[in-house]
């Protein structure tokens, strides 16, 4: 791919002009970092979520074994001391020197909000957008998120939008606010700063919440052309588009106000913004556990088909060259129909991480096995689980892989190592072991066989971080995995797509089952311990919705 | 078992040897890394091996609880259950029973303790014990040996040490018929106290096992005992126990209790220290250790230690990010705890080289001075180390801390 393009920077393109605006669509991103390094990311693909800059329960020499090719970062954990610390990092590819991403792997890119985070804030204002930090709700302005990017570097960076997070539903004054902020703050991250060569590539989230003609309308602000001082801003840009890499769209806003607009069409009487205090629905009503107040994953309704409308009344009047990004999915399930009728490109992994942190070992594939198999749990509704909850006693003597199929992990297929640190007297001249077989280096490194199934059950009920560490470097690979099969279809029968999708529908339980009762036991094995882990588990829950608690 | 000793100090008791066990060679003096429930924690089994870690400690009491014996013979052993492919040392269950179960009752048979799981009275007997750590399948098991507190006086510490020795002799009768003696190795226990006249009892008698046992422990230790008792027993002990049998101090962790060990004569010793403190955000170096969580790293862009072979000083991870992170994300703990169970290892690497080298004397003098700086030093060590001929103070004009001297950076005002 030398020669595609012979500037730094990225760019993405479509391998297959899709049929229609909104349809399946292969896509290839590719980071251009300097004459040496590039990174190409096949879509439709997935980003990985992190927690305080890091990806949870993986070290940094995971990193490299891992899939992972992108990692999103939220900024706000920075924020409790000014200023930020990334930001003071020398260099110029500070955010992968300071958190430990491979320039020649990982594609970073740097959000002020953690897109998971769907709890009450403050409201945001003219000019700020209200953070959360360790020590409190920290006011971002444009201004400063720009100074932030332009020391940081980001290869990717979200614009500041401005995403009410107060109560829903919101007046369409608050709405019109929306679209006029994002866009005059999107403008302010794009006017090319003098004398630096750094030129951030820019997603912008689409703003306008649930409202059809809302999202239209900042749509269309995007591709106007700007006049007077606002057109002075960005030039030599002529319109927002222009420096504008891709699309976004953060799920949980979204949900959340519908979600209330559905609550609000059943019950005349549900009490009106401002009046009542956010109480996150009950996860299960079959808790065995007595403490119902401790609530680690508010649900919130998926409302998966009112998505697809708001997401093309965005996209409607934009190009179709463009990235097309989504946060906060929450199923495989939705990835497909939201492949199928949106036409996205990237999606975060955050449920499947997720899923690592509460014992859940995923196990799908797409298109889905044509035989049914037998190891995975079928529900009531005749459909199979897309995952093993290995907290189950089920597991207890269970000493297959994580998975069913065949997987390159580090859980399923660990390697031994081809090297170890010599600390004195101990190299091979005085053991007389041979250092791994000399004669043959580098040889093919040796996989050692899985960790078992029964192993992950033990150490989740023993409460040791190892199964976190594993189970998530193993979701992360069945997710890879899942988006290779994706593409794969595309490419050689895309006249299969809607069928397999259908067929993966009707195989695979979509109300996940298997989570919830996973959360269940994942919290009663917490409280098992007692009250001081559950009490900095809340906390961790709070903070950032990724990763457990460090058990002192 | 093969065991040699290739070299010797020739001022201290400090020694040198290879161990050969079924899972490969570990070069001694050593310090083994606990994995309590079959894992270090939050760590993968390649990721410490690749340390150049070759022994590991696993708890029989925590494993016969879970996963249980059924499970361990399923799978064929610890070793293939957790993925360790070097070598394993298991204690005998007795010391967490007395430590963690309230109701334990020690008779002649064994041990009487209330399940976990039912309440129900249960037995441990060493016959039990032998049993349970031939299923988990260690290269190195350890007799039940009847575990009093340091602190305990009066005729239960001899009743106790009395117990052990019997209790050693229904341990290797027991492992003797299991037919497991070529693949695993049974250590006994020294017992006795705090009181010289028990513990030389208590040698002599297992001394003369010498032919039914693959090493020794000293045990009874570490429980809250004056530090410079704790060093007269250990010096009693080692220099009373065969050259050709292993010396294991059990319990033992910090560098300088590590290294006064050593050079009285000590081969191995284990503790939870170090990959306990990781997880609150401790990190070990040469010149003492650093609370991360401490303001004063949040923009230390430093490594924890610039020399460190570790993945997480070599990859260049920041005190700053590990502040950041340190307590919150399990990724800050495993990345501490890869550095402290590499700087534990650096310990006695550099204690191996030293012997070998000859200038094993020369290596103490400068750990303390780079460890404590002009801090002063732990007066037992110092007593400790004159007492095999080393003078900590050689040219030095330092106050002596009473008491147990650890090293701690405490606050943002260290
Ligand atoms: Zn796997
Ligand atoms: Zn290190």
């Amino acid at each position: 791919m030398s020669g595609h393009s012979p500037i730094p920077g990225l760019f993405f393109s479509l391998l297959t002009p899709s049929a229609t605006r909104f349809g399946p669509r292969l896509g290839n991103v590719l980071l251009k970092r300097d004459e040496q390094t590039e990174i190409q990311i096949q879509t439709p693909s997935y980003l990985a979520s992190t927690s305080r800059g890091v990806i949870p329960h993986l070290s940094r020499d995971h990193y490299a074994s891992s899939g992972i090719r992108w990692v999103n970062i939220p900024f706000e954990s920075f924020l409790d001391v000014l200023p930020p610390v990334p930001t003071l990092v020398d260099g110029k590819n500070s955010l992968h020197t300071f958190l430990g991403y491979s320039l020649g792997q990982h594609v970073v890119s740097m959000a002020v909000r953690d897109p998971a985070d769907g709890r009450e804030m403050p409201p945001n204002g003219n000019a700020h957008v209200a953070a959360y930090s360790l020590r409190g709700v920290r006011k971002v302005t444009p201004t400063e998120w720009k100074s932030y990017v332009y020391s940081c570097k980001p290869d990717i960076v979200f614009a500041l939008a401005d995403i009410p997070l107060t109560h829903p539903p919101y007046s369409q004054k608050r709405l019109t606010k929306s679209i006029e902020r994002s866009a005059s703050w999107l403008a302010s991250l794009i006017s090319p700063l003098p004398n630096n060569k750094y030129r951030p590539s820019v997603l912008v989230h689409m703003a306008g919440t649930t409202s059809v003609p809302a999202r239209r309308a900042f749509a269309e602000s995007l591709i106007e052309k700007l006049f007077g001082p606002e057109a002075e801003t960005i030039k030599p840009l002529q319109t927002l588009d222009q420096g504008v890499t891709g699309y976004t769209f953060d799920l949980i806003p979204i949900r959340l106000s519908l979600e209330a607009a559905e609550k609000r069409h059943q019950d005349p009487f549900y009490p009106p913004a401002e009046s009542i205090p956010p109480t996150p629905p009950p996860t299960i009503d079959s808790a065995p556990t007595p403490l119902s107040e401790v609530n680690l994953d508010p649900t919130i309704p998926a409302h998966t088909d009112q998505l697809s409308p708001l997401l093309q009344a965005s996209l409607e009047p934009l190009s179709t060259t463009k990235l097309r990004l989504v946060n906060s999915v929450q199923t495989p399930h939705e990835i497909l129909r939201l492949i199928s009728s949106v036409g996205i490109d990237i999606f975060d992994a955050h449920w499947a991480q997720r899923a690592g942190d509460v014992g859940v070992a995923l196990d799908f594939t797409f298109p889905a096995p044509s035989s049914h198999s037998p190891a995975l749990k079928a529900r009531e509704n005749n459909k199979l689980d897309i995952g093993h909850n290995l907290y189950c006693s089920s597991y207890t003597h269970d000493f297959s892989a994580f998975g069913s199929a065949s997987c390159g992990c580090r859980a399923c297929s660990p390697v031994a190592p081809a090297t170890r640190i010599y600390h004195g007297v101990d190299d091979p001249s005085f053991s007389g072991e041979s250092s791994t077989i000399p004669s043959q280096a580098p040889a093919e490194p040796r996989v050692k066989p899985s960790f078992s199934r029964a192993y992950a059950h033990h150490l989740l009920h023993t409460h040791e971080m190892s199964a976190h560490s594993l189970l998530v470097l193993h979701n992360l690979s069945v997710l890879d995995q899942f988006f290779g099969g994706i593409r794969t279809l595309l490419q050689d029968r895309p006249e299969k797509w809607d069928q397999e999708v259908k067929r993966f529908e009707e195989i695979y339980d979509e109300e996940l089952k298997v989570f919830e009762e996973a959360r269940v036991m994942w919290r009663d094995v917490d409280l098992a311990r007692g009250k001081g882990r559950l009490v900095r588990e809340k906390a961790k829950q709070e903070e950032g919705t990724l990763g457990t608690a460090v058990e002192l | 078992m093969q065991f040699e000793v290739i070299a010797k100090c020739k001022t201290t008791k400090a020694r040198v040897s290879r161990m050969t066990l079924s899972h490969g060679v570990t070069m001694l003096p050593t310090f083994m890394p606990v994995a309590t429930q079959a894992a270090i924690k939050g760590l993968t089994p390649e990721q410490v091996e690749s340390l150049g870690v070759t022994l590991i400690l696993n708890n029989t009491y925590h494993l016969n609880l879970r996963p249980g014996l059924k499970v361990l013979n399923e799978v064929g052993g610890a070793h293939k259950f957790q993925g360790w492919e070097r070598n394993l040392l298991t204690d005998s269950g007795g010391f967490q029973l007395v430590s963690l179960s309230k109701f334990t009752t020690i008779t002649e048979e064994g041990a009487l303790f209330a399940s976990p799981f039912t309440g129900e009275p249960t037995m441990l007997t060493p016959e039990e014990s032998i049993s349970i750590q031939h299923a988990i399948g260690a290269d190195i098991i350890m007799q039940l040996d009847d575990v009093v507190s340091s602190l305990t006086t009066g005729p239960r510490v001899e009743e106790a040490m009395e117990r052990s020795v019997r209790w050693l002799d229904r341990c290797t009768a027991h492992h003797e018929q299991s037919g497991k003696k070529d693949r695993q190795n049974l250590f006994a226990i020294v017992q006795g106290g705090l009181d010289p006249g028990l513990r030389d009892r208590c040698l002599d008698a297992m001394i003369q096992r010498k032919n039914d046992v693959a090493g020794y422990a000293i045990g009874g230790l570490s429980g809250g005992e004056e530090k410079d008792t704790f060093w007269r027993i250990i010096k009693q002990c080692a220099d009373k126990l065969p050259e050709d049998r292993p010396r294991y101090s059990m319990g033992i962790g910090f560098a300088e209790d590590l290294l006064v060990c050593v050079a009285l004569g000590v081969d191995m010793a284990d503790c939870v220290f170090p990959t306990r403190t990781a997880r609150f955000g401790v990190a070990l170096t040469h010149s003492g250790p650093l609370n991360l969580k401490l303001n004063k790293h949040a923009r230390d862009f430093d490594p924890i230690d610039k020399n460190c072979p570790c993945p997480t000083c070599s990859g260049k991870t920041s005190r700053a990010i590990l502040h950041h992170t340190t307590t919150h994300e399990t990724s800050a703990a495993h990345a501490i705890t890869l550095h402290n169970i590499t700087f534990q290892a650096q310990v006695m690497g550099r204690a191996r080289a030293a012997i070998i080298a000859g200038t094993f004397p020369e290596y103490l003098r400068k750990f303390f001075s780079d460890y404590f700086g002009d801090a002063g030093y732990p007066e037992w060590c110092v007593n400790a180390l004159r007492s095999v001929g080393v003078d900590l103070l050689e040219g030095k004009d330092l106050k002596l801390i009473p008491g147990s001297g650890a090293k701690w950076e405490y606050s943002d005002a260290s």
